[in-house]
């Protein structure tokens, strides 16, 4: 029984990641898993808050009649009121229940919104380096995606968006803190987005932000994210709990549609539907309850903040040419050699575990998800030096 | 205009469902709940099994380090094993972990399926009555449903499958117990069908049976429900535990994959990107631990099958023509005017009773009577059930 040609093509291109996930696994067989750093996966060990862990056995044992039922494809109303009222708060806009739409995580609510605004041959641009399943995500719906490079620190370069702008530009995705970089946007970068796009609205042309804000609450040293919906008026974040409350595997987050977006409610309609017709339905009841009264809240984020700055010191230490992230638990040094493929492997041969850039559309470096134990982090120390002393001879 | 054009027709196309519903939304608001007597929905209004709740609170009380979070994209590898020991025994097929597939219900479970075996143009073949969506499911992928009407009696008609089959059919999709009709398909019907699909594969026609399975714990005994795996060997069942374990807000469920699907390890790893791709990841994780402790419990079935007979009943003594379910909750009765739309509207305005009209199953001069309602809704809709039977019969 075949598989779709399509799917075939693209596991085919994505197959030395598998590779490369095999051969770890591999060493952990034969060396023990605490001989290997494994800074090559992004779920990370933190914990649930104990006040979170605790409202879930509240719902649970409160025994509510139908609390396990279908409810609206858009998510229980006081859930999504509770969320409206925390946007309110911090953009100072009027939203409503009616701009939240409760999602399977993040990943399930950029689909939605896919889905509900692409037409076939539709553009959205994608700013490289990135999380290589947007693509997937676009051309599950029909659409095309144009990657931009970044500048050198990571951050946009509104030009190069520009050049790329087209009549099919529907969207662009903007991922701030961003995987795989750790880089979030400034206000003034953004701004100036907002400026180069609303030159084409002036056109007639509507073009959106997506924001993926699954990192948004992992910010360090004071990093302020910038509330994109005062910046921007066809804003549409994605917001995911796998992160900030540790949720990974329960699959739950939300859209928000800013009050702005003129004849919004048309496309909020839209994404309920596409929410339904994609087979989500609606996300997991129990977890939408649980969520609701937590949007201030998140895990230790000193905690990861440590993490960075250990891994952050052992990689400069070391010679790596690296941008300090604000933001979210990736680090994307430079590979000291050209071909990050190659680099990995060598740095596996030193049992440490990493994604080389391509992986993300841009060789030449490579990410660490430090969002491990820290013990396994300063432990590492001595093997990254090694690896560097290693090359010397090469170079 | 800001959505996608595809999304937009499709939504038109479902337009008539949301006013209907709002019509009924409305007429509660008027004339109260207990005076509106709701058939319309799928939403049973049962609980899960008192055991699953007391297993919720016991896995929240004993956390396990790492229990809330990413998992592999198939799920679990100890709950997998325990639903692959439930269909080893049920199925006596040598189904392991591996065979297993947590999805997120058994409509993520079936796009992420479609997604996975269908290339552009692939066609799939749908017996007629049909649940809607699987139009929508299969044309996000790319897909093109063929629909094939079904007897009189909602059995599969063989000629006409046959006649449906092409170079581009990938597959057919089977829904037994069958929503909207609540028919099982026969043992003899399936065995024709497999006959008919070997056949087919002499041809190079190699047409997988893609099983949505999601209301095959609710078969009240009349006839059993014949075991696919036994019966065709390029079988993949989809199942949610939405209806057996009443959950179907949680959204978990499971793809089985046949093992005499040889290419199956291909199909797995397509499975996992797809779940990705479409944004699923993987099947809610505090679910996936429970429903692996209940494999074998179900809610009451006795239930269920009193409502059915006190719905058919009521119906066949109002005059309807009607084919007795012998699964799934719902009843398919014959309109008594060609326009069933026309009788729906009736039923609505003159007797508070809320249906669905057969088009919204792709076959008109049809209405749907969901009985997943308490039995008191039942008995309080018989009155008005034998009024409108008497203006029509």
């Amino acid at each position: 029984m075949p598989i779709s040609k399509n799917i075939s093509r693209l596991m085919k291109d994505s197959s030395w990641i598998r590779a490369m996930f095999e051969e770890g696994e591999k060493l952990k067989k034969q060396y023990g898993t605490e001989n290997i750093f494994d800074f090559s996966l992004g779920n990370p060990i933190t914990e649930p808050p104990q006040a979170l862990r605790e409202e879930l056995i509240r719902i649970v044992c409160s025994d509510t009649k139908g609390m396990h039922r279908y409810m609206s494809n858009s998510g229980y109303e006081d859930v999504r009121e509770e969320i409206a009222a925390y946007h309110r708060e911090t953009a100072g806009l009027p939203f409503t229940k009616d701009h939240i739409i409760m999602t399977v995580g993040s990943a399930g609510g950029i689909n939605v919104i896919l889905k509900s605004l692409l037409d076939p041959g539709d553009e959205v641009i994608v700013l490289c380096p990135y999380f290589v399943e947007f693509r997937f995500y676009i051309e599950n719906h029909g659409g095309i995606m144009r990657l931009v490079d970044t500048k050198e620190d990571f951050h946009l370069d509104i030009e190069k968006i520009g050049s790329v702008l087209s009549k099919k530009t529907k969207a662009i995705i903007v991922n701030s803190p961003h995987n795989p970089t750790g880089v979030v946007y400034s206000e003034a970068e953004l701004k100036d987005l907002a400026a180069l796009l609303n030159e084409r609205a002036l056109k007639g042309q509507k073009i959106h932000i997506i924001a993926d804000e699954a990192y948004k609450k992992i910010l360090y040293n004071g990093t302020v994210l910038p509330n994109l919906f005062q910046i921007y008026d066809n804003t549409i974040t994605i917001t995911s709990h796998s992160k900030d409350l540790a949720l990974p595997g329960e699959r739950i987050g939300y859209i928000a549609v800013s009050p702005r977006i003129k004849n919004g409610r048309s496309l909020i309609d839209a994404a309920i539907f596409s929410n339904r017709i994609l087979g989500f339905i609606n996300a997991p009841a129990i977890m939408q309850r649980l969520v609701g009264g937590f949007q201030k809240n998140s895990v230790d984020i000193l905690d990861y903040q440590k993490k960075r700055d250990v891994m952050y010191s052992i990689l400069v230490e070391a010679g790596f040419d690296v941008v300090k992230p604000l933001g979210a638990f990736y680090i994307f040094p430079k590979s000291p050699i050209p071909d990050d493929v190659k680099f990995v492997r060598t740095l596996q041969q030193h049992h440490i575990l990493t994604v080389p850039g391509v992986g993300f559309g841009r060789p030449g470096y490579f990410r660490l998800a430090y969002c491990v134990e820290l013990d396994m982090i300063e432990r590492s120390r001595p093997y990254f030096k090694k690896v560097v002393e290693s090359l010397k001879g090469e170079r | 205009m800001i959505v996608a054009k595809k999304v937009m027709k499709q939504m038109e196309e479902t337009g008539w469902i949301r006013r209907m519903f709002e019509e009924g939304i409305a007429m509660k608001k008027t004339y109260g709940d207990e005076n509106v007597y709701d058939f319309s929905l799928g939403n049973p209004d049962i609980e899960p099994p008192d055991t699953l709740r007391q297993a919720l609170i016991d896995a929240l009380e004993h956390p396990v380090p790492g229990m809330h979070r990413y998992m592999p994209n198939n799920g679990y590898e100890e709950v997998r094993e325990s639903v692959a020991s439930y269909l080893r025994e049920i199925h006596k097929v040598n189904f392991t972990p591996n065979h297993v597939y947590m999805s997120a219900g058994s409509a993520g479970g079936l796009n992420i399926l479609l997604k996975s075996i269908l290339s552009k143009g692939d066609e799939v073949i749908v017996p007629r009555p049909y649940f809607m969506e699987f139009k929508y499911y299969i044309e996000s992928h790319g897909g093109v449903i063929k629909l094939v009407d079904t007897q009189d009696n909602f059995q599969l008609d063989m000629d006409k499958i046959e006649e449906a089959i092409t170079k581009k059919t990938k597959a057919i999709l089977l829904n037994s117990p069958n929503n909207p009709t609540g028919t099982i398909y026969s043992e003899e019907t399936l065995r024709e069908l497999a006959s008919l699909l070997y056949r087919e594969r002499k041809t190079g026609k190699k047409i997988c049976i893609v099983s949505d399975d999601a209301y095959k714990k609710l078969v009240y005994g009349d006839v059993p429900l014949p075991n696919i795996f036994q019966i065709y060997d390029l079988v993949i069942a989809v199942t949610s535990h939405s209806k057996d374990l009443a959950i179907p807000g949680e959204r978990v469920g499971y793809i089985a994959i046949s093992p005499s699907i040889e290419e199956s390890d291909s199909l797995i790893s397509a499975l996992m990107f797809s779940s990705r791709a479409l944004g699923f990841v993987n099947a809610p994780a505090l679910f996936q631990r429970i429903v692996a402790r209940f494999q074998n419990s179900s809610v009451n079935i006795d239930e269920y099958r009193e409502k059915r007979d006190v719905m058919y009943n009521t119906l066949i003594d109002a005059g309807f023509e009607c084919v007795k379910p012998t699964g799934a909750f719902y009843l398919f009765p014959k309109s008594p005017v060609p326009d069933e739309l026309q009788f729906v509207r009736t039923l609505q305005n003159e007797e508070h009773i809320l249906v669905v009209p057969g088009r919204g199953f792709g076959k008109e001069g049809y209405f749907r009577v969901a009985y997943c309602v308490p039995m008191k809704k039942i008995v309080g809709a018989i009155e008005g059930f034998k009024r409108i039977g008497k203006k029509y019969y």
